[in-house]
């Protein structure tokens, strides 16, 4: 991966007396040196991605503190690797992204959570859930209950987040079972600051080596009869243990109120929305300070029914606000009170919405509820105008708008590899009739966006083969399966191919090689071009993923034989191939490779080549395409066939046409589909392709001008 | 100012624009200036080009003066408390405008004026713009004052990027209580691409101080003469005997508005219109008409433009033709080009794809060129040519039509005209559009005008006719044909081998 973080990697360093700022995912990493983690391990994933970037790139200071940091080939390796803190003192943290990299992990979960660790181990996962998310369905928190698991959930102010870092390994140690540190979209993107300690180098690391192994012990296995053991600890010894050490620490936070009679129990990673919803009604100030008591629950699992009845204990009634669905926390804390005879009314997903996010918004309109109910003397006509004048403005502006505004999904990136695949698909369909399409993850699956509309399922990353096993016997044409190499090194490979080949499924995959897994941010995986070959590699526009025949070797090795490489721009090629595969006689599975390097990656190598070229004052030739509006006729197929972010639409400048026509704007990387498109397809004859040579040589110059002399006698104005 | 509540920015802008580091730029200059100070964003997916937000707040307060008190700070914008709203695009401010973030009691709305078209749009065989003048005057009429200046134009000027723009915008709103020199503090310790920052921060602050200032108008451009401009076309096609033709066919469709509305009141837009798109039509596309557009003096010109080209920089154009053998039937008489034909239906019964030659050629060097001109001066041949003929049949019995449908009611004959505007594009786009138009006037042109109108715009919306064989169907016509296709075999994955 070529993005730098440099100046991330400089912020771990700091040490006792500095400030750090910048964002909360960052702050959770540095928080880990400060409690000194020994190892660390994950699976790239938004929005927690950069905890790993960060810890790969400062690979020479995590040496200096003797840390391992592993680029995990899938959560379930990731989890794996936290089976070192079962036996061992060693404080370990891995991450990915929630609740989907949870369920990759959950075998190796469970199995940790059974013997449990004597090294803290703490699990950092993006709770993706809520706007902006890619996957909102399913609670981390079930993985906490019925794993035996714990899980913090902190109050988003940075200080709160590093302390919920350091308290959680203690946490993980003091009752030897795993933590779940989930963090949501935006607290990983919250930009704030926090006073650092300084970084402590683990006991016993890669530069403080441990002369033997631990001894054998049963107990510590994962296997009957232990396990039946390891059952009975869980609920009699460590979690009590966890609930004494969260209340002697003070993990959860009680805000006191100016009075007693309701109150209200919140997630700590909803107690900022939860303020600003009671700001609404002029019960907190700016301060967080609130009419009412307030429970913020850092650790949402296990809940401490102590803690509970005593906050309960003499209100008429709490409000328990819960994001996600079901309500567990809820049910649970009705559970507490029933047994411990609290006669407290408990209100939550009866007031709140019982699935979606939890906005200000969305809380207020319960507290409006709940307050109704058991607040009479409270004023809440400020509020309900408020709430009605966002409902009055939104009915206004759609009537005002008259029609629904267009979405603006994400999209290939200008110059992407990928989309020259999808047109030569939708070519292919045209010839052979419409396939049954297994997408997957990855940005691939941008696909499935307009202007392609390509997937009929997405059953999970590298899953796509797989999930179209029971489909194409059923159908006449063959189906397709469309994997990234990301997916193809996460699962893929398995679930997907071994599986194909060993039932002998006729089935075609087809495999998007750019090199990286570039939907999470481009990381380098095992397929990856060398840092040597893109050093050496004269012209630096090429792709180079064609350097590593890591995925062919595999595919070759394991059986498979009816193997393309095509490189993805030769649109039309790829069209043919697409229809081969789909009408040969040939039975068993078809691969085709679409090779392309990841577009992100190589502008990232080309910008400070040609800016350094440039001022050397050397011959540097840009690649743009246009569209004589003259001739563009203003149908858009190409736009149809393409999609690309720079091929747009201006008005046509001609008073007769009507129809804006197709353009080119800045930002056209020169990739070439438009011209390969405009061929495959016989699209108009619109397109042209325009090569600007910069600092041109002496020769090219008078060859030029003496061109373009005989070329000016013969021209029409 | 309230004491007590945050100054809160809300950011749109599109995946890409830098809106991070302007988040980040924001929540730095606060913090110089001592105050407490956030910022959340929701990049995730919308990394690739989608739309995403930023948010950003303040506390009015510093810290010395709020004394070691914390405030807390809201990770999402509420809606109706944003008091800056900043929009790199003018519908994904407007996007915000609807998500009822943005109040007239109190928010300052800065948002470019361009657009930035959806893929949504894009796709649409017709016009799928979302009315940018709409748009405006929703962003107008629900914020309390509103800034609108072309932002993503602003920033190819300085030859920076919008985020930097848009903090010059941000600066001169006055809503932060922080100078202008703190402001450009930020970007000089941000130490990447600094002057270009520094003169797009500049000149944003210039606009969008005058935008503020300025209601901003837009008078309507008058309309020109279409049958001029039309006639100027057609001869420049071909000849004055053509246009001579083009006038005949214009004052048929005058006399029979005259006939179907004697008394004006429709100002003649059956006459414009349809001669608007009787020009386009009758000066149609061919490899002549490509071949002399693409040789024009004024076309290089246009393309070292477009290209950016500076003065010494040495620009090649190569241009993408697919020629295949119905161009050169069509140039062809009927009989010869029939011959070709048979050829052409031969491979597609057989399956196999039309002969065609992709071919790149380099209209700046003087083969290419000259080639080009050779090709355009074959404009005698295209008389006798057999797509000429076909394209007069069309257009006579389209004429026809219209005439027929006046005489039953000027609405009627309206509709049909506008009907012309189906015809477009190139090989196999152009024939369905004379598909569907033939299919039109066949079976609609003595119903009723509105089912004429919803049928054009039908065809108008979607390539693959499935939203005019909807409108047919209600219109109670026939759908379209089904067009025949070579049956391919494929062996089924049940036969093992």
């Amino acid at each position: 991966m070529e993005v730098s973080f440099s100046r991330e990697v400089e912020q771990l360093r700091q040490g006792a007396g500095e400030t750090f700022h910048g964002e909360g995912i960052l702050a959770i990493t540095k928080a880990l040196l400060q409690s000194g983690v020994a190892y660390v391990g994950g699976y790239q994933g938004a929005p927690v991605s950069h905890l790993l970037d960060v810890m790969v790139q400062a690979g020479d200071y995590m040496a200096e503190l003797g840390v391992q940091v592993e680029a995990c080939s899938n959560e379930a390796s990731a989890a794996a690797m936290l089976g070192a803190s079962i036996h061992y003192p060693l404080r370990g943290a891995v991450t990915w992204k929630s609740v989907v990299g949870t369920n990759v992990a959950a075998d190796a979960l469970s199995n940790l959570a059974s013997p449990g660790v004597v090294g803290g181990a703490l699990i950092v996962v993006g709770e993706d859930y809520g706007e902006g998310a890619s996957v909102i369905q399913e609670r981390t928190h079930a993985f906490a209950m019925k794993s035996s698991l714990l899980l913090l959930d902190p109050r988003p102010q940075l200080p709160n987040m590093v302390r919920m870092v350091e308290h959680g390994f203690q946490l993980s140690e003091a009752c030897n079972t795993p933590a779940i540190l989930q963090l949501r979209v935006r607290a990983c993107h919250v930009r704030g600051s926090f006073e650092c300690a300084d970084n402590r180098a683990p006991a016993m690391s890669r530069k403080a080596l441990r002369d033997e192994p631990a001894n054998f012990d049963y107990e510590k296995l994962a296997h009957p009869p232990a396990t039946f053991r390891q059952e009975k600890l869980k609920t009699d010894q460590r979690l009590p243990a966890a609930r004494r050490f969260i209340v002697e620490r003070g993990l959860n936070e009680i805000f006191a109120g100016k009075r007693e009679d309701i109150g209200i129990i919140v997630q700590g990673g909803l107690h900022n929305a939860l303020v600003r919803a009671l700001q609404q009604f002029n019960l907190a100030d700016a301060f967080g300070d609130a009419e009412f008591p307030i429970l913020a629950l850092n650790v949402t699992y296990p809940l401490v029914s102590e803690q509970i009845a005593d906050f309960c204990r003499g209100k008429r009634a709490v409000l328990v606000v819960e994001e996600g669905q079901p309500e567990f926390i809820e049910q649970e804390i009705a559970t507490v009170l029933r047994r411990m005879d609290v006669n407290t009314a408990i209100h939550g997903k009866d007031l709140l919405q019982m699935a979606g996010e939890y906005t200000v918004e969305v809380i207020a309109q319960g507290l409006l509820k709940f307050l109704v109910r058991h607040a009479a003397d409270v004023s809440v006509a400020g509020a309900q105008d408020w709430l009605a004048a966002n409902a009055m403005r939104r009915k206004v502006v759609a009537e005002q708008l008259a029609a629904p505004l267009p979405p603006r999904p994400p999209q290939f990136c200008t110059g992407c590899p990928e989309r020259p695949v999808f047109s030569a698909l939708k070519l292919a369909q045209q010839n052979v009739g419409p396939v049954h399409i297994a997408a997957d993850i990855g940005c691939h699956s941008f696909a499935t966006f307009e202007p392609f509309g390509f997937g009929h399922t997405i059953l999970g990353y590298g899953m796509s083969l797989a999930s179209r096993a029971g489909v194409s016997p059923m159908l006449k044409r063959r189906a397709l399966a469309v994997m990234g190499d990301g997916g193809f090194w996460h699962n893929g490979l398995l679930t997907g191919v071994e599986s194909a080949l060993f039932n002998n499924d006729d089935a075609v995959l087809l495999i998007m090689k750019n090199g990286y897994t570039s939907a999470t941010g481009t990381q380098d995986i095992i397929s990856t071009p060398d840092d040597e070959t893109k050093a050496t590699a004269e012209n630096k526009h090429q792709s180079l993923v064609d350097r590593n025949h890591t995925i062919e070797d595999t595919l070759k090795g394991i059986g498979v034989t009816w193997l393309r490489t095509v490189p993805s721009y030769e649109v039309d090629g790829m069209r043919r191939t697409l229809e081969e595969a789909f009408t040969t006689d040939v039975g068993g599975l078809k691969v085709i490779i679409a090779e392309g390097e990841c577009q992100l990656e190589r502008q990232r190598r080309v910008k400070p080549w040609l800016a350094g070229l440039l001022k050397a004052g050397k011959r540097v030739v840009r690649v743009k395409y246009g569209v004589d509006e003259d001739v563009c006729s203003g149908d858009h197929s190409c736009i149809r066939l393409s999609g690309c972010p720079t091929l747009t639409l201006k008005d046509s400048g001609d008073p007769l046409k009507l129809d804006p026509v197709a353009t080119v704007i800045d930002g056209c990387v020169g990739c070439g589909l438009c011209g390969e498109n405009a061929h495959a397809a016989t699209l108009c004859p619109s397109f042209y392709r325009v090569d600007i040579v910069q600092n041109p040589g002496l020769g090219e110059r008078l060859l030029s001008a003496l061109r373009r002399g005989i070329i000016g006698m013969f021209r029409k104005s | 100012m309230n004491t007590n509540q945050p100054i809160t920015i809300l950011i749109a802008a599109l995946g890409g624009e830098g809106g991070g580091v302007l988040a980040e730029w924001l929540v730095e200059l606060a913090i110089r200036a001592g105050h407490p100070a956030q910022a959340t964003s929701i990049p995730g997916v919308a990394q690739r080009t989608g739309a995403t937000t930023y948010y950003v707040e303040i506390h009015p307060q510093t810290v010395e003066e709020l004394g070691g008190r914390n405030p807390v700070m809201s990770l999402s914008p509420v809606p109706g408390c944003v008091d800056l709203m900043a929009a790199s695009e003018l519908l994904e401010a407007v996007r915000a405008i609807q998500n009822g973030f943005v109040s007239r009691e109190r928010t300052l709305l800065l948002t470019s004026s361009q657009r930035t078209l959806t893929t949504f749009e894009k796709l649409v065989p017709g016009d799928g713009r979302f009315d940018s003048q709409r748009l405006l005057e929703v962003a107008a009429s629900n914020s309390r004052q509103l800034a609108t200046f072309d932002v993503e134009g602003t920033a190819r000027t300085a030859g920076t990027v919008p985020s930097a723009v848009l903090f010059g915008a941000i600066a001169a709103s006055g809503v932060l209580p922080f100078e202008r020199s703190a402001f450009e503090e930020v970007i000089r310790a941000s130490g990447r691409g600094v002057e270009a920052s520094l003169r797009g921060f500049g000149m944003a602050w210039e606009r969008c101080r005058a935008a503020l200032g300025d209601a901003g108008a837009v008078p309507p451009a008058p309309t020109p003469d279409l049958v001029a401009l039309g006639h100027a076309r057609v001869v420049e096609f071909q000849d004055a005997a053509y246009g001579e033709l083009y006038l005949q066919r214009v004052a048929r469709l005058r006399a029979a508005e005259q006939g179907a509305d004697p008394q004006g009141r429709h100002a003649g837009a059956l006459t414009r219109e349809g001669a608007r798109f009787l020009a386009l039509w009758m000066a149609f596309d061919d490899v002549v008409r490509v071949a002399d557009l693409k040789s024009r003096s004024s076309r290089f010109a246009r393309v070292r433009a477009e290209a950016g080209a500076k003065p010494g920089d040495i620009v090649r154009i190569a241009d993408h033709f697919k020629p295949g053998l119905a161009e050169l039937a069509g140039l062809l008489p009927e009989s010869l080009a029939q011959r070709l034909l048979a050829i052409e239906s031969r491979r597609w019964r057989n399956g196999d794809p039309p002969l065609a030659i992709a071919v790149k050629l380099r209209a700046d060097s003087l083969s290419g060129f000259l080639l080009l001109r050779l090709m355009a001066s074959l404009r005698g041949m295209r008389r006798r040519g057999r797509r000429y003929a076909e394209e007069q049949a069309l257009i006579e019995r389209w004429l026809s039509a219209v005439e027929a449908a006046a005489s039953r009611g000027w609405e009627h004959g309206f509709e049909l005209a506008l009907c012309a505007r189906l015809i477009k594009g190139y090989g196999a786009t152009n024939e369905r559009a004379r598909e569907d138009l033939r299919h039109i006037v066949e079976h609609l042109s003595g119903g009723d005008a509105v089912d004429i109108r919803r049928a054009r715009e039908a065809a108008l919306a979607d390539e693959a006719g499935t939203a005019l064989d909807l409108a047919l169907r209600q219109a109670g016509a026939p759908p379209r044909p089904i067009r025949a296709v070579p049956v391919k075999w494929i062996r089924h994955a049940r036969s093992r081998q």
